[in-house]
């Protein structure tokens, strides 16, 4: 399949270019323009951004294989993060993880058949104090789960909705 | 001067120097795999790890701190340090594993840590014998693995490009190869990929490693994770011997080593030489040992009504011999070659002289726009430079083809005129053409008689690059009628010493029935009463310095202890005799 | 502060303002005057290496883990020569038990901005980048808009308030990486590539983004720069304990009733943290142990506990550190080998994979680690581990094999009856 950016997502691109006295300095940003706009970066998208910016696929390829957020392959519509590391570990992201992968009848590193989710187990999300939680695709945190949470997100999820900004003030200051 | 005390011993030192490489200048070793003193240092690999002091100075009067027992104050490093990214200072101590536990225990762990996902299959390894991380092991490594959990698993037999075979889980990250093709060959062709124990070097996708120089990284691969598709599995290096040479596929006289056994060359690797090479060669190079092995001419021919037949050394001979007796030394047009070397040439424009014909002439064999200002050149011969210094006439190709067929009869010397379109077939069947060579081609064909002539891989010649520099070959293959007992010069290697004809690698096969051009030439002067007799390039070489002003100086030991000469511009060109 | 104290104190980073995060209240509140001051007084001001020396004097120990005195750490800056200096913002808070400067980006973005221009200033800085990790998408986009705010004011840009001191800033997302936390490797991500950490020296301060002179400085470090300015160094080093002062933002996870982040000046005892300020252990547990500043910092056991404050030296003490600041706090039910086997999972899965020690020792780490959790590990592994630990300490060019390390070594020396006890009795202690 032949990628294209669209002639808006190659204005932004040039303003990227303008942050940076070089242009390798782009590959993360315009990486993360590929995947808002197909949705992955596999290997064609990453040849469309190596040849956008005039730098070398395997370049760009190394890059994109060295960080986790960036996905090399195409996953479902909602990808969901599930962190199990050491606070969420201890407040039962194992049984969240689990409880998810139950509902969806998928295992963690599996999309749907339906092409609808994915469930990813991530590393710390920093959100240690709101453990168990997990990310939306890159995006909402959905923080404090149980297990009713996580049906309430994927029914949200299903409904064509995207969860809410979740804002967690600090306890002990006092504003409204 | 500045000093440096290393295990104790104290070296003297000017200028600025990496210490692992000032270590390995001084003769002494610390193991290292990612170090490559040709590229950035990325220090990786962790294996170079020494101890590293600096003596404490008085702030106020700039001397020495000194204990109670006279000796200066070290301050050390809290940490051991990689020694191939610090710079050796004034005063410097530095103890390594020789002379430090810590130091040796720590390299040792950094082994254990390398071995903990390496495969350990050197027996099915091509690598195996010239591997560093094989012979750090022996030298510096555990004697077992405490490794007793699942080793990391990765890509195996991936074909990266035409030339170059990946196994993932041979590698140990050094990133050489990667670094290789950003610094080096700037084809940017690789990268490490993944990250952690998951990382591993690789193309993008869907792109092919077809970079010209790509075989060097399988050279400077510090384990067998990079192979070569061509060499692969055909022959354990301690089964083979090395010889060094020169790289007769183009003009920039690449330093190179010939690996043979059995006389077939298996492959070219380059041999380091800071003013032409460096530690690189090209890929297309390494092919040439092709040229040394295949389609060979052995044993002369004579075209007899139309076809070429086999002939005995002495009909060969004496046909050549009538053939010149018959004509006037005017009639004989003696053509040199850029593909030749230097002591060849220099022989032809001997007879010539000798024979009141006219000088011998060449024409060179450039492709415009081939060369890549690094190690390729539009020079597609090894000594162009050669035949100009010895004087020989150079001609344009047109005005050669004009030559060739207004003579009665040629005298070509290893060049394929025809195959690369000087001449036509029919240019060279008018006249009474002798054909020197070492392979057939389409110039040989046509020829009325072939006189099969030793390859640079059999005979040690001189070649002149197109930076004027003037370097030598070693005989690496025997033929039917050289010996590397007897030839000092030639190596030998364990195979060639014990052993015999019920082994699998000792055959008579592969010696090619040919003589070194000056040999054969000897004979011939000799049958034609002609005062010329040479045994060895390197007689042949002796007399070119004494009478070729360009060649003045230039000898095989000079050659070799100076890694080639450059020669000096004379206008003077001619041969005094 | 005795830890009765902890009550009345007034906050500083972000304080009890509603909507502070937008530039107007900010500025209501006094927000931009101390940049506006040390660009313009220059009887009080004399230049930027009075900032420098002001900053300095107050001993902001970084945030970040690595506890270094910020104004010192500008001062290593070499003098100008006209090309172009940075200043890049670590806000990519990966270290788990961390997740502070959130809390600055969300409420009080503007308060780091000023800092961040202040350090400019001070280190005649060109641009400033704040990379802020990836997954931060939220904050990331507040940043932005702050940012853009502050363009708009004219608190960024050319000729900064009619002095010809001129900067841009930048907002820079990650992509997923914990290693990109690390100062050098930020700088290789910044500039595009994988993260690996740089070989020191040259150190950034030399070479640093783009081979320019660069200061790298966590997040909450410079939001302090700006109170530091307006209230003084003495006021900022009279705050919390002695040689480790200021206002923190502590970072509280696990098993404690109010998990959050809680800002309070450095030196609170831990158990008060625990007990008073968190409210408590969950579900009436008892406390077995903590993590005091993020997963690499030692763990120690609620039995160490008694009189150890939330500073360096005490914390020293009882073999840990203060590091971010980000406690994790475990009650009586936490299973020690699943919960080091998981901070291992981790490091393994962050180790970017260039050095070797590192590389092959997280992995190894937590693969037997993973076999004694199952049940099938032996007691000899556990004297292997403590091996594999002190071979990767110490030898790689970042810090993260050391982080990977320590968490193994003081847990299973710190809990080792409950690792012995997971493991199968060894074939081999037959005599």
């Amino acid at each position: 399949m032949a990628y294209e950016f669209t002639e808006e997502d190659l204005q932004e691109i040039e303003k990227i270019k303008a942050k940076y006295p070089e242009v390798k300095a782009a590959t993360l940003p315009v990486l993360w323009v590929a995947q808002n706009r197909f949705g992955h970066v596999e290997p064609d998208v990453q040849k469309l951004v190596a040849d956008t910016l005039g730098l070398p696929q395997a370049h760009v390829h190394g890059v994109a294989s060295f960080y986790t957020q960036y996905y090399k392959e195409k996953k479902g519509e909602h990808v969901l993060d599930v962190c199990t590391c050491l606070s969420c570990q201890l407040c039962g992201g194992y049984d969240i993880l689990e409880h998810l992968e139950n509902k969806l009848g998928i295992k963690a590193g599996e999309t749907t058949e339906d092409g609808k989710f994915s469930i990813q187990e991530v590393e710390c999300l920093g959100a240690c104090g709101y453990a168990p939680m997990l990310q939306v695709t890159n995006d909402q945190y959905v923080n404090n789960l149980t297990p009713e949470k996580v049906d309430d997100l994927i029914e949200t999820l299903k409904a064509g909705k995207e969860p809410e900004y979740d804002q967690i003030g600090m306890p002990l200051r006092k504003v409204k | 001067m500045p000093e440096v005390f290393i295990d104790g011993k104290r070296y003297e030192y000017e200028g600025d120097h990496q210490l692992l490489q000032f270590i390995l200048d001084q003769g002494l070793e610390v193991p290292f795999f990612c170090y490559h003193p040709s590229m950035s240092i990325p220090a990786n690999c962790r294996q170079c790890m020494v101890k590293v002091g600096q003596p404490v100075k008085d702030r106020e009067s700039g001397e020495y701190e000194l204990d109670e027992n006279g000796d200066r104050v070290i301050r050390w490093f809290p940490k051991l340090q990689t020694s191939c990214n610090i710079k050796v200072a004034d005063g410097m101590v530095v103890h390594t594993q020789e002379t430090d536990e810590l130091v040796e225990r720590a390299q040792k762990d950094t082994l254990e840590f390398i071995l903990a996902n390496h495969p350990l299959d050197c027996p099915i390894c091509d690598q195996a014998g010239e591997c560093p991380l094989q012979i750090q092991t022996y030298k510096y490594g555990p004697e077992g693995s405490r490794f007793e959990v699942k080793k990391v698993h990765k890509p195996k037999r991936v074909q990266l490009g035409p030339r170059v075979i990946l196994d993932a889980e041979r590698c140990i990250n050094c990133t050489r190869c990667v670094r290789f093709t950003d610094e080096i060959s700037e084809t940017h062709q690789l990268t490490i990929v993944s990250r952690g124990d998951k990382n591993y070097p690789t193309t993008a996708p869907g792109t092919e490693f077809d970079d010209n120089y790509s075989l060097n990284t399988v050279d400077i691969c510090p384990v067998g994770a990079l192979t070569s598709a061509d060499f692969r599995f055909k022959a354990r290096v301690w089964e083979m011997n090395q010889t060094p040479s020169i790289d007769i596929t183009n003009g920039k006289g690449t330093n190179i080593d010939l690996w043979t056994r059995d006389n077939l060359v298996l492959r070219i690797t380059p041999r380091f030489n800071e003013d032409v090479n460096d530690h690189w060669m090209p890929d297309e190079g390494r092919e040439a040992y092709r040229v040394f092995n295949e389609n060979r001419v052995s044993k002369p021919a004579q075209n007899l009504d139309g076809e070429q037949v086999k002939s005995s050394w002495n009909n060969a001979l004496l046909t050549l011999a009538e053939k010149i007796e018959e004509h006037d030394g005017k009639e004989v047009l003696f053509v040199g070659s850029p593909h030749a070397s230097v002591e060849e040439n220099y022989v032809l424009m001997s007879v010539a002289n000798l024979l009141g014909a006219k000088n011998p002439v060449f024409t060179p064999h450039i492709e415009e726009g081939y060369g890549d200002g690094f190690l390729l050149t539009d020079d597609q011969a090894p000594n162009t430079n050669g035949c100009r210094a010895l004087g020989l006439d150079e001609l344009s190709a047109a005005d050669l083809k004009k030559e060739i067929t207004g003579a009665k009869m040629v005298v070509l010397l290893n060049d394929q005129l025809v195959d690369r379109n000087v001449v036509s077939a029919k240019d060279i069947e008018t006249p009474f053409t002798t054909v020197f060579a070492t392979n057939h081609s389409e110039t040989s064909k046509v020829a009325d008689l072939v006189i099969p002539i030793t390859t640079a891989a059999e005979h040690a010649a001189s070649y002149v690059n197109v930076d004027n520099r003037a370097q030598r070959t070693v005989a690496a293959k025997e033929t039917k009628y050289t010996n590397r007992r007897l030839d000092i010069e030639m190596s030998e290697g364990r195979l060639d010493r014990y052993g015999t004809s019920f082994d699998n690698w000792v055959t008579e096969d592969n010696k090619v029935d040919c003589m070194p051009f000056w040999n054969f030439t000897s004979q011939l002067a000799d049958r034609l009463g002609l005062d010329l007799s040479y045994d060895t390039g390197r007689d042949v070489m002796n007399e070119i310095s004494e009478k070729v002003p360009a060649f003045k100086g230039v000898s095989y030991s000079e050659m070799d202890a100076n890694s080639g000469i450059v020669l000096e511009e004379t206008s003077d060109k001619t041969v005094k005799s | 502060m005795s830890s009765a104290d902890w009550k009345n104190y007034e906050r500083v980073l972000i304080p009890d303002i509603d909507g502070l995060e937008k530039i107007d209240v900010y500025e209501e509140n006094g927000g931009y005057s101390a940049f506006k001051e040390v660009l313009t007084d220059k009887k009080k001001w004399e230049g930027p290496k009075s900032v420098v020396d002001e900053v300095k004097a107050a001993n902001i120990r970084g945030r970040g883990g690595a506890g270094f005195n910020a104004g010192l750490k500008w001062s290593f800056m070499p003098p100008s020569d006209g090309g172009p200096r940075y200043l890049a913002c670590n806000g990519d808070e990966s270290e788990p038990g961390t997740f502070k400067d959130r809390k600055i980006f969300e409420y009080n973005p503007h308060l780091f901005i000023e800092g961040a221009l202040i350090a400019a200033y001070a280190m005649e800085v060109t641009a400033i980048y704040v990379y802020i990790r990836g997954e931060y998408k939220v904050y990331i986009d507040m940043m932005e808009k702050a940012v853009q705010d502050a363009y708009d004011k004219g608190f960024i840009g050319e000729n900064i308030m009619g002095s010809d001191y001129s900067v841009d800033f930048y907002v820079h997302s990650g992509a997923g990486a914990y290693i990109c936390g690390e100062e050098t490797s930020m700088l290789e991500s910044l500039e595009g590539k994988r993260g690996y950490p740089r070989v020191k020296p040259p150190f950034p301060a030399q070479k640093g983004l783009w081979g320019r002179p660069t200061t790298i400085n966590n997040i909450e470090t410079l939001a302090h720069v700006p109170n530091v300015i307006n209230r003084g160094a003495d006021w900022f080093s009279s705050i919390g304990a002695e040689n480790h002062p200021g206002p923190i933002l502590y970072g509280i996870s696990g098993h404690v009733n109010r998990p959050g982040v809680y800002e309070l000046p450095t030196g609170i005892p831990v158990l008060t943290l625990i007990n008073e300020v968190a409210g408590g252990m969950r579900n009436g547990k008892e406390l077995k142990a903590v993590i005091p500043g993020g997963s690499s910092t030692p763990i120690v056991r609620a039995d160490q506990l008694d009189g150890i404050t939330m500073d360096s030296d005490s914390l020293r003490e009882v073999g840990t550190m203060l590091g971010t600041a980000g406690m994790v706090v475990m009650d009586e039910d936490t299973d020690m080998v699943d919960m080091l086997w998981r901070i291992s999972h981790f490091y393994h899965h962050e180790s970017c994979g260039q050095c070797t020690p590192c590389r092959d020792g997280t992995g190894w780490l937590e693969k037997i680690l993973l076999r004694i959790k199952n049940g099938d590990g032996e007691i000899k592994d556990l004297d292997l581990l403590l091996d594999i630990t002190t071979q990767m300490e110490g030898r790689t060019i970042c810090a993260l094999a050391d982080a990977a390390a320590w968490p193994v070594r003081h847990t299973i020396t710190r809990f080792r009856d409950e690792f012995e006890a997971r493991c199968k009795k060894s074939v081999h202690a037959i005599a």
